[in-house]
């Protein structure tokens, strides 16, 4: 029993060196995660992601209507944001809500490193839609004007 | 202050009040974890990065709201096995083979081989490459760097904690016989 349990633990610590040596992690991983804790917006609230239609169980994306689009939704302690996607050809819609709807707010895409991609404003019932050339990691940053309030990010979404 | 033998949640705390120091500490314990829990999901290199990064940025979202920072790990995996879900089902795999063995990885991709100058070392990787998706995926977790947990295993692979030990004996033995029938190493496994 216990020579079985050594020549697993060998063999295991084979494995250990070969995998460490043929398949580390890539410095450019360990870079962007070392970097990431300098990238927080401490003036932001996290509008946290709750559902991702891209993560259904088969069963619920099997009830759903047959077009392509993505759902997720997010929430702050003050916000909720609903988000559609739509992608075609590279092009992806984003088509959202904001709920309470702020009488005056924009909606920007950013991305990793801060950069807005698209902006735009939401309209009096807090819908607002923006056109993504490319896909990739980004953010919703929701600049609340009236009532003014904290910028609400969401969680980082991948297209 | 030195970083490398804080306990886990000293180093939570440092690094939410914004310590980089104490948050490369953290990504050096767990980015074994992440990295080998997205591979043995079968992405590609590439893709790999992509989830291990989208991971790393998810915790820093919710550095200051980790109420269990001895269960980062766990967290750590599952999130890291979320977004190997979400890329897949939204991307699908790199390769049209179901088989992406990385064994057979472009040499630019994973050096892989290239780098095993030992007949042995090469006879191992060509067994791990013909091990079962399931097999080449727990053994993965289990030597990844940072010598995980059998909860941060189970939620990295989404397996009941009880079923590792048992899988893990089973594996190494299949593994133990392709490295013992590979023509060029005499006399089996060491």
């Amino acid at each position: 029993m216990s020579n079985d349990a050594e020549r697993d633990d060998g063999l295991l610590e084979e494995l250990r060196a070969l995998l460490g040596r043929a398949d580390p992690v890539p410095h450019d991983v360990t870079e962007f995660a070392q970097a990431a804790l300098g990238w927080r917006r401490l003036d932001a609230e996290l509008a946290e992601l709750l559902t991702d239609s891209a993560l259904d169980t088969d069963a619920a994306a099997l009830t759903r209507s047959g077009d392509d689009g993505r759902w997720l939704s997010f929430r702050s302690p003050e916000l909720a944001i609903e988000v559609e996607i739509r992608s075609e050809a590279g092009t992806h819609t984003v088509l959202g809500q904001l709920e309470p709807a702020p009488a005056a707010a924009t909606v920007e895409v950013q991305a990793a490193d801060g950069t807005a991609l698209a902006a735009a404003e939401a309209d009096p019932l807090g819908r607002f839609r923006l056109t993504l050339a490319a896909g990739g990691r980004v953010r919703l940053r929701v600049l609340r004007r009236d009532p003014a309030g904290a910028p609400v990010e969401s969680s980082w979404l991948v297209l | 202050m030195t970083a490398s033998g804080a306990p886990i949640t000293q180093l939570v705390r440092a690094a939410a009040a914004g310590d980089q120091a104490a948050w490369n500490e953290i990504v050096a314990r767990y980015e074994g974890l992440v990295w080998a829990t997205a591979r043995a999901h079968r992405l590609s290199h590439a893709d790999a990065g992509d989830v291990a990064q989208t991971t790393w940025l998810r915790l820093v979202e919710h550095l200051d709201r980790i109420r269990e920072p001895e269960g980062l790990g766990g967290w750590l995996a599952t999130t890291a096995r979320r977004e190997c879900l979400r890329h897949l089902r939204l991307h699908g795999r790199e390769s049209p083979s179901d088989n992406v063995d990385l064994f057979e990885a472009p040499a630019d991709d994973l050096p892989g081989l290239a780098l095993l100058t030992e007949e042995r070392d090469q006879a191992l990787w060509r067994a791990f490459a013909r091990l079962g998706e399931r097999c080449q995926a727990l053994l993965r977790l289990l030597v990844s760097a940072d010598e995980p947990s059998y909860a941060e295993i189970g939620a990295a692979l989404d397996m009941p904690v009880g079923a590792i030990g048992p899988t893990r004996s089973r594996c190494l033995e299949k593994l133990r016989a392709l490295v013992g029938h590979d023509p060029a190493v005499q006399g089996g496994a060491a």
